[in-house]
């Protein structure tokens, strides 16, 4: 029956096939040129051992996987963007979900408050990070002083928590915008008549936050979830860059980070090769989560 | 008429122009040849003017100089022109990037091409060390370019206020003079950690103190080489270093912040870095300075300290022409007088015998003593096989692990020895990687 219904509004909708082919071809031609033929290359590199010129290229199977596989530093990059992919990801949520709700509340002004929450979205992930490293750096930062001042040994050049901790706010404060837009409209798309209702019915603000706005947010919420972890796991290249570079001894290296250093510093083709296919299997796992359980769950018409 | 009009009369006047100017007689055109380059910011503009020169001192070639980003952007840039046989001619790519140049099987020895084109350049003459780093099997491979060292910079004012007339010769007696400084108030800080680090206190310790960093002297002999730096002095090097940071005689700049900017501003009262700072400090300080040679351990007779920087490669694949124009503009780099000038707008050593002497005889260094401290430094004594060079494959790469685990020493993670053991171990596969990759090539 819904496939009847689809097949009827495409029919609708284009009678003839050659104009929708020729309105996707653009994008086609995008993601052939700067997605597949690279996904392709990487995935052949990815078994061979060969010098950066590929004029001496050797077949060496699996190799560039089993050495992944057992390297110390692989191990620590996917623990490390593990642990920061989570953290980003519930403080991100949790500070965009309280700025929701407190815009959602204000009637006076809201445009101007959307407007400085969104604000980070349009800076450059590199001099977002660079601004944090500079507030947060122990030896001239503004923020570092006031934290020393409050007796916090504070230093992210030698302390690897420090320095995860610098990364994941600089990623967050970058990021924070876009989960609060998602939440933002979710909260207006709640049924006003709930709403009120549950004040009739003598709920405080916050009573109808948790118990109305939040679960109906919920698929929202795990949209944003799956966004997130994209995000940590492939977007942040440009803030490590910034901030840390990976360091001190490899704290923030996540994998994105590791991928560029060992292909594009260290020239070592094969491991960058084999790293960003494993990312690559990565990816779509998480487009087919999001497909098979988010999609179907976030209904946009509302 | 309106703008229209006036606008497609115009592209039409243009078009014409363009197609007169490229109908005339090809010989009156110079060969056009580019060259990728890694030198930003006021150095850039000081290859500008180098090319400049080169293009008005006659008028049958024209080099083309392209700023391609940082050194590791240059020579990927140059990877991915390669493999889509669109190469420049020619290419600064940086001192580590050495081995994979040479057997890139991607570029001309230009040794051959200049003999080849008749150019008769003095290669005797080049400067040890700096011709020792860019060679093979006795043969220049690659044209040295901005070359320069590792020397001490200090604070006039911060010594003297401490009562020393400049810093000591020897680390121990230096580390004296720097917790003095720092006991008595005068600075925040002694000294400040260089960026390449890497390269001012591990390599170049280890050639100055004459110490083994790996065998088949340092690389030059072989792919089979091995790092053995974790038995030598640079363990406790290691130790000192973490000692200072941990003491808070030395302070680590970080992201944000250039460590050249705390030694100029008067915070930090020395800082180990390359000579090619001079052309930053001397326009940004607002403090006393002054240089001198880089310490070495007690007891020890210091050797030459030896190179970093970049050279220029040829690449293959040119036309005949391209070639011509390419051993032209690199003979007129060679010449003492070009060599001069660049020494003087730059800060890099000189690279040749005549061009160190043609500078001297002009009394340039009576005014500018700091800037001889590199030379004289990578001319003392008779190199041996400890401080001739590194010649090691995926060289970039083992310098990336040897930093990542000196990081472990300073965040109390490991202890020096531990942390340079498994340097060494993860060196030695990455090493092994590159002969397995070249073997029987070198």
């Amino acid at each position: 029956m819904a496939a009847a219904i689809e097949s009827g509004l495409k029919r609708a909708h284009f009678k003839d096939v050659r104009l929708p082919v020729l309105l996707l071809l653009p994008q086609l031609a995008i993601l052939l040129f700067f997605f597949f033929i690279p996904s392709f290359r990487a995935l052949g590199q990815a078994f061979f051992l060969s010098d950066p010129f590929g004029n001496t290229v050797h077949f060496v199977g699996f190799d560039n996987f089993a050495q992944l596989l057992q390297s110390d530093t692989y191990h620590e990059s996917v623990q490390v963007t593990v642990v920061f992919t989570i953290l980003q990801n519930l403080l991100t949520i949790a500070v965009a979900l309280v700025l929701a709700f407190a815009s959602d509340r204000v009637i006076r002004g809201r445009g101007i408050y959307k407007a400085i929450i969104l604000l980070p979205y349009a800076i450059a992930p590199v001099i977002a990070g660079i601004l944090w490293a500079f507030l947060f750096n122990p030896a001239v930062g503004p923020l570092a002083q006031v934290l020393h001042a409050l007796g916090l040994a504070w230093d992210p050049n030698r302390v690897g928590s420090d320095a995860m901790i610098l990364v994941i706010l600089a990623a967050s404060w970058k990021h924070v915008c876009y989960d609060y837009i998602f939440l933002l409209a979710g909260l207006l798309a709640v049924p006003s008549s709930l709403m009120e209702a549950a004040a009739v019915d003598g709920a405080g603000p916050l009573r109808r936050f948790f118990t109305i706005g939040l679960p109906l947010l919920m698929p929202t919420m795990f949209f944003l979830a799956v966004m997130n972890f994209v995000y940590g796991f492939f977007e942040i290249f440009a803030i490590v860059d910034a901030v840390t570079q990976g360091g001190p001894a490899g704290a923030t290296n996540v994998l994105v980070f590791k991928v560029y250093v060992d292909g594009f510093i260290n020239l070592d083709l094969g491991s960058s090769a084999a790293q960003s296919v494993i990312l690559m299997i990565f990816a779509l796992l998480m487009t087919l989560l999001q497909f098979r359980y988010v999609e179907r769950r976030v209904s946009y018409d509302v | 008429m309106n703008i229209q009009r006036r606008s497609t009369l115009a592209m039409l006047a243009l078009s014409s122009t363009l197609w007169l100017a490229s109908a005339t007689p090809a010989a009156a055109q110079p060969v056009q040849v580019q060259w990728w380059h890694a030198m930003g910011g006021a150095l850039g503009e000081r290859v500008e003017e180098l090319v400049k020169n080169f293009n008005s001192s006659q008028n049958k070639y024209a080099v083309t100089a392209v700023y391609k980003g940082n050194y590791d952007e240059v020579i990927n840039g140059t990877i991915a022109a390669y493999r889509a046989k669109r190469a420049p001619a020619l290419v600064q790519i940086y001192e580590r990037g050495f081995m994979t140049m040479l057997l890139s099987d991607a570029t001309m020895p230009v040794q051959d091409l200049l003999d080849q084109r008749g150019f008769k350049v003095d290669w005797a003459d080049f400067v040890k060390p700096v011709a020792g780093f860019y060679s093979y099997k006795g043969k220049l491979m690659t044209m040295p370019f901005n070359s320069s060292s590792p020397i001490l910079w200090y604070n006039k004012a911060h010594f003297e206020k401490a009562g020393f007339a400049k810093p000591a010769e020897t680390w121990q007696e230096l580390e004296k003079q720097l917790y003095a400084i720092k006991q008595k108030g005068i600075s925040a800080c002694g000294s400040v950690l260089a960026g390449d680090y890497h390269w001012s206190l591990l390599e170049n310790y280890s050639a100055i103190n004459d110490l083994p960093y790996a065998t088949k002297a340092n690389g030059y002999q072989g792919l089979d080489t091995e790092f053995v730096y974790n038995n030598t002095s640079v363990v406790s090097q290691v130790a000192r270093i973490k000692k200072w940071i941990d003491d808070d005689v030395m302070q680590i700049a970080g992201q944000g912040l250039s460590p050249e900017q705390l030694f100029t501003s008067g915070k930090c009262s020395t800082y180990f870095a390359s000579t090619a700072a001079h052309s930053g400090i001397e326009r940004e300080s607002k403090i006393d300075w002054s240089a001198t040679y880089l310490p070495w351990e007690e007891g020890k007779q210091p050797k030459n300290s030896t190179i970093g920087g970049a050279s220029l490669w040829v690449m293959k694949g040119q036309k005949p022409a391209e070639y011509e124009a390419v051993a032209a503009f690199l003979d007129y780099l060679a010449k003492p007088e070009t060599q001069f000038w660049w020494v003087k707008a730059t800060g890099y050593v000189p690279l040749t015998n005549k061009a160190y002497e043609l500078a001297r005889s002009q009394g340039y260094y009576k005014d500018h003593a700091t800037r001889e401290i590199a030379i004289l430094q990578l001319t003392r004594g008779t190199p041996t096989a400890n401080s001739t060079g590194f010649h090691f494959g995926n060289f970039t790469q083992t310098m990336m692990a040897q930093r990542d685990e000196f990081q472990n020493v300073v965040a109390g993670k490991k202890t020096p020895q531990v942390a340079m053991d498994d340097a060494v171990k993860r060196g030695n596969e990455i090493l092994r990687q590159y002969e397995k990759l070249n073997k029987g090539r070198y």
